[in-house]
This record gives structure tokens, sequence and C-alpha cells, in this order.
């Protein structure tokens, strides 16, 4: 019993996403001015990776933890970068596939 | 990015290198719609030569931040003192300065115009500024965005002509380069970077 529930207990914690975030940013057109986007989320411990896509106007945020980066203080952050956030959803993909996806092109 | 300041808690500086003006700029973001600066610059031309030490506030006094879009009110109120050379005269003067500058961006075009007051003593240096122009394509954060700029400069007493200047603009992130030739041959640099 003990070994099925150790077994159950590493394979959940293999399934077990660390959250992504996907903020939608209105007024990011240029490149040096989301720069400051993406440096003031770094600042935050409990973020992992962050991608910047002018041509779609979203950033991902990709946490260390589980539950993700309260909405509060992304929509703070971008705000003090000197932007606006129009949407901030979770979503079931890590940063790198997202940028994968996006930069092949 | 259009003036001195980008996000909250973060130092903008900038070097402008020419023959006949020649500035270093360097500001702090308090908050995201203040900033402190100080700057130090040389202008030459008709007989005056003019050196100064200014500290400046800056403020964002309005923004729209559209989706393809943003769109910008800056104020500018600068305080400082001048050197004043003309005709084998110096004197130096204290001076308070505001610009008033509006500005439209888009990933494609950008758009700027700008009115600096300077009246030191009995004497009008006021700058006015329009810049236009566009990108030549699209790029991702990652890559260098290459511009081609025109700008339209006059300052009062120190020339009597419009000084036009073709420019190519290079965006990598926290760093913004531009060079041009004015149409007099006069080559210019500017340079900023944020941290």
């Amino acid at each position: 019993m003990k070994k099925i529930a150790y077994l159950l207990l590493i394979f959940l914690s293999l399934n077990s996403y660390a959250a992504t975030q996907r903020v939608e940013v209105m007024g990011m057109v240029c490149a040096f001015c989301a720069q400051g986007i993406e440096k003031s989320l770094q600042t935050i411990k409990d973020v992992n990776d962050v991608y910047v896509n002018l041509d779609n106007y979203f950033v991902i945020i990709e946490s260390k933890n589980t539950v993700g980066i309260p909405d509060e203080m992304i929509k703070n952050i971008i705000v003090d970068a000197g932007y606006d956030v129009k949407k901030i959803e979770t979503i079931n993909a890590s940063v790198k596939e997202i940028r994968a996806k996006y930069e092949k092109k | 990015m259009a003036a001195p300041m980008s996000y909250k808690g973060s130092n903008t500086t900038m070097i402008d290198l020419s023959q006949h003006y020649s500035k270093i700029d360097t500001s702090y973001a308090l908050t995201a719609k203040d900033a402190l600066g100080l700057k130090l610059f040389q202008a030459k031309g008709e007989g005056y030569k003019l050196t100064g030490e200014e500290f400046y506030y800056l403020r964002r006094l309005h923004r729209i931040n559209a989706v393809e879009s943003q769109t910008n009110l800056w104020l500018f109120l600068g305080a400082g003192i001048m050197d004043v050379k003309k005709n084998n005269r110096s004197d130096d003067q204290a001076y308070v300065s505001p610009t008033i500058q509006a500005d439209y961006e888009t990933r494609r075009l950008y758009i700027m115009g700008s009115y600096q007051l300077m009246r030191v003593a009995h004497d009008n240096f006021d700058t006015s500024k329009f810049k236009a122009g566009f990108s030549f394509y699209k790029t991702s954060y990652e890559e260098t965005q290459p511009w081609f700029i025109l700008e339209f400069s006059h300052t009062n007493s120190v020339s009597e002509k419009l000084e036009i200047v073709p420019t190519l603009r290079l965006i990598n992130k926290a760093l913004y380069f531009e060079a041009g030739i004015s149409t007099a041959g006069d080559p210019k640099l500017h340079l900023m970077y944020t941290f």
C-alpha cells in the first residue's frame, strides 16, 4: 500500500506543471519600453521565466510554484512599467513551449 | 520610447554628440509617471556658445495605451545655470526651462513634436522639434529593430536655419541608438540606455 502511495506521489509530481500566466498588455509597441516589463517581472522571486511577444501583445509568466503570481501583483508591475493590462489567464504550457511555437516562424 | 524615462525605479542615461550640440543626461524614474534628472550640455551657433548644467523634473501628463499604439504627453520642468558666451563676453545666468512634448508610436510609425521654452536674461533660445519616421519592418522582442527618422529642429538665436537630420535608429531592448547627418553636413549620434 505504501509503495502504491509512493508511486502515485511520484506520478502526480511528474504531472504537476508550474503555473503559467498569459497577460494581454495594451500599449506594448517597442522592445525598448517592453524590457521594463520583463525586468520588473524577473525581480519577483517566484517567477521562473518571462516571455514577451510584441506581435501578439502578450507576456507569458512562468512561476516556480503551482499557483502562479497574484493578478493584482502582475497588474501593478505592468502599470508601473507604463502599460495597461487587458486580460490575465492561466494557461497549460511552459514558456519554453510558447517561445518555440511563436519564434519558429 | 520618446522621453528619458522608463519603468518605475529605472535609470535612463543619454548621450548626444555632434559638432554643434553635445549632451549627457541621466534620470531616475521615481514612479511610472515621474522622473528626476540631471543634464550637462553645450550648444554652439552663430556667435553663441552655451554651456549649461540643468536639473529637471519630468512628468508624464497623459498616456493612451491602445492595443497597437501608444500616445504620450510629457512635461519637462528644467532649471539650471548657463554660461552664455557671445561676442567674447561670457555671463553665467540662471534659467528656468519648461518643455512640452507629445508623441505617437506604433510598431511601424513614430511621430513626435516638442517645444522648449528657454529664456536667459534677454536672449531667447527656445527650441522646437518635430520627428517622424517608420520602421523598415516589424521585429520580435529579441531582435534589433531599424527605423528611419527625419528630424526637424530649430533653436532661436543659436541658428537662423531649420536643421533637418535624416537618422537611422536602432532599438535592441535596453539600448537605443541613433546616427544621422544633417543636411548641413553635421554628423549626429544619440545613445540611450536604461538599467
